[in-house]
């Protein structure tokens, strides 16, 4: 139970991120390779991570430009059309307020990456430094977070979100905040092992020999080796929000009415599912469309940063 | 060996003490009365709020009232739930019944499915069946499970014009009925797990089939069966059990949405109703319990280790 991270992979499980070359700021590149000529390797040695890179850089584009890219307005009622199929007005069709699809979809993509990129960046920052301090000093501290590391992961993740979001009440904020407590735990479990591991090499020695202080060893030695670990997270990371803030929005917990979220498009589904498969159908392949871009560019990021699993 | 039950025992408990006075806290940090938004809609006097605040005992510090429900908690007595006034236990024996054979069935989908296609792919290794069965998994493993719940009742009622059965039945009361109604959440919470699973046994057996003792096995000449199935697979299962242990936690989470989507009256509904009127005690007791099934799994995984791979019976 040492390796939780890998939460959609297959391959790796179990391997934790071997120590990197001691370069402490270009941790991961081969010798005498700049930045530019790493993009090359990594397009060259990752297909699948290139163009799952350009349908998230897609999804980003949409949630950007949606107020220019969607035809309709996403909240804007039309009474003349009600669940109507898809067709050449309404590409994906529209909902029982005659609400269009498509636009909904394309405006739900702010949401879903908004969502997934604060929390990502909230439980990244807290949990990196949480993790960094308990993996450096060790001890009592250690133990006590380790506990809570394991009591917070042993909850369902959805059981402990909808638990949050109800105490907080349905709102984006409160949406992120309690994707941020699932989240948070993730990144201090993986930080604290990799800074374990850090810790131990030659060059921690070597700086503390030199006179840097404990925070100087953690932030400018310690987190450029760990960093590649921790991105390899968020990307993975960024899959399980986008479909935990759909699950809470399905339920009605999470982003409120009329938001276009994702899930909340297929609650209506729900009610529909017999004369109007179409609500159910198109928001579900956005999630999956983007949660398996994310899930694949996790999985390039982390056959190309982990030289044990070149082959 | 039953030195590592008890071990984990002591730590499982301790755990699960953890997760009590984290949702505790939880609960009585976030801003908002439990007892004001519960009877937010009524025109109540101040004089009934201060009654049920006393009553529930909020109005007391954090430690007193961690320790009376500490003191229910050991005699079996979890409190009542604020909505019904039915006594919390009792509610919840009624309820996880379902909720666990649920998970179970779900499970046997997903174990039996995933290391079937595993296995196959790892020993049709780079054929098209083995992309087909690949691209399968990845794509199965990026779909929610409650996407693939509402797909699946779509078009078993628009094609096959099958829906389940709407009135819950007990499997001791219908034993048919019941099995109607469980096997499309249980298809849909197991078919995603199956995705990873299945991608985790081909990578695991195919470094398993490339180990010199399977190479010795063939030398000597046993059966491809002995091979694949005595040795290959069954030290390709370490991982797998692992895995499955961290994953329950997804699964009794899906549990929450599924029994949603096919109005079971399970312990996931329990914790949806409790979310709404905001029940805490009730609320409370199923998050914890939640909690106590995924370690108890995972001890379960840990002890059966043992089972699979004798010399793990001696360690630690």
């Amino acid at each position: 139970m040492s390796d939780r991270f890998p939460e959609t992979g297959g391959a790796g499980l179990g391997t934790v991120v071997p120590a990197r070359d001691e370069s402490v700021v270009d941790a991961e590149r081969l010798p005498g390779e700049g930045r530019w000529d790493e993009m090359r390797r990594f397009a060259k040695t990752q297909p699948v991570g290139v163009a799952s890179l350009l349908v998230i850089v897609a999804f980003v584009v949409l949630a950007v430009a949606a107020p220019l890219v969607a035809p309709f307005d996403p909240v804007a009622q039309d009474r003349t059309a009600f669940l109507v199929g898809p067709s050449g007005k309404h590409v994906l069709g529209t909902d029982d307020l005659g609400r269009d699809i498509l636009s909904r979809i394309i405006h739900g993509s702010r949401i879903s990456l908004y969502v997934g990129a604060a929390t990502i960046a909230v439980s990244m920052v807290i949990g990196t430094l949480i993790g960094i301090g308990a993996g450096y000093i060790g001890g009592a501290a250690d133990g006590v977070l380790q506990g809570i590391i394991d009591a917070v992961l042993s909850i369902p993740p959805l059981v402990l979100a909808l638990f949050v979001a109800a105490l907080l009440g349905p709102s984006i904020r409160n949406v992120i905040l309690a994707l941020s407590i699932l989240e948070i735990p993730r990144f201090a479990r993986i930080a604290r092992g990799e800074m374990q591991r850090v810790r131990s090499e030659d060059f921690v020695d070597a700086a503390v020999a030199l006179g840097a202080s404990k925070v100087r060893v953690m932030l400018r030695h310690g987190l450029p080796n760990i960093l590649p670990s921790l991105i390899i997270v968020a990307s993975l990371g960024f899959g399980i929000v986008i479909v935990a803030e759909a699950a809470l929005s399905f339920l009605g917990i999470g982003t409120p009415p009329p938001n276009p979220s994702w899930g909340l498009m297929l609650s209506q589904g729900t009610t529909y599912f017999q004369t109007a498969p179409w609500l159910v159908v198109f928001p579900g392949l956005a999630i999956s469309l983007a949660v398996l871009a994310f899930n694949l560019f996790g999985d390039a990021l982390r056959d190309f940063l982990d030289p044990k699993l070149v082959k | 060996m039953l030195q590592l039950i008890v071990k984990r025992l002591v730590y499982g408990f301790l755990i699960l003490n953890i997760i009590t006075v984290f949702l505790f806290v939880l609960i009585r940090l976030i801003p908002g009365d439990p007892v004001r938004v519960q009877l937010a809609d009524a025109a109540v006097s101040q004089e009934r709020i201060d009654e049920l605040t006393a009553q529930l005992g909020l109005d007391r510090p954090l430690w007193a009232q961690l320790g009376s429900w500490y003191a229910g908690a050991v005699r079996g007595d979890f409190g009542e739930s604020f909505s019904t006034g039915r006594p919390v236990a009792s509610i919840i024996i009624e309820r996880l019944p379902l909720t666990i054979e649920l998970t179970v069935l779900a499970m046997a989908v997903a174990v039996t499915l995933g290391i079937v296609v595993g296995t196959v792919s790892a020993v049709r290794r780079n054929s098209w069946l083995d992309n087909v069965l690949r691209v399968g998994s990845v794509i199965g493993l990026s779909i929610p499970n409650f996407w693939l719940g509402l797909l699946l009742i779509t078009f078993t009622s628009i094609v096959l014009r099958w829906v389940p059965p709407l009135s819950y039945q007990g499997p001791l009361e219908n034993l048919g009925q019941n099995l109607a109604q469980m096997l499309l959440p249980a298809a849909a919470l197991g078919v995603v797990l199956s995705a990873s699973i299945a991608r985790l046994t081909r990578s695991s057996m195919l470094e398993v089939l490339g180990s010199d003792f399977i190479r010795t096995l063939r030398a000597k000449g046993a059966s491809e069966t002995v091979v694949l199935f005595q040795h290959g697979l069954r030290n390709s299962l370490i991982p797998v059990l692992t895995y499955i242990g961290i994953q329950i936690g997804g699964l009794l989470g899906g549990t929450v949405i599924l029994e949603q989507i096919f109005a079971l009256p399970g312990l996931g509904r329990t914790v949806f109703e409790a979310v709404s009127s905001r029940d805490y005690p009730l609320l409370q007791v199923c998050v914890l319990l939640y909690g106590a099934i995924f370690i108890f799994v995972n001890i379960v995984v840990d002890v059966s280790y043992g089972w699979i791979n004798p010399r793990m019976r001696r360690a630690d």
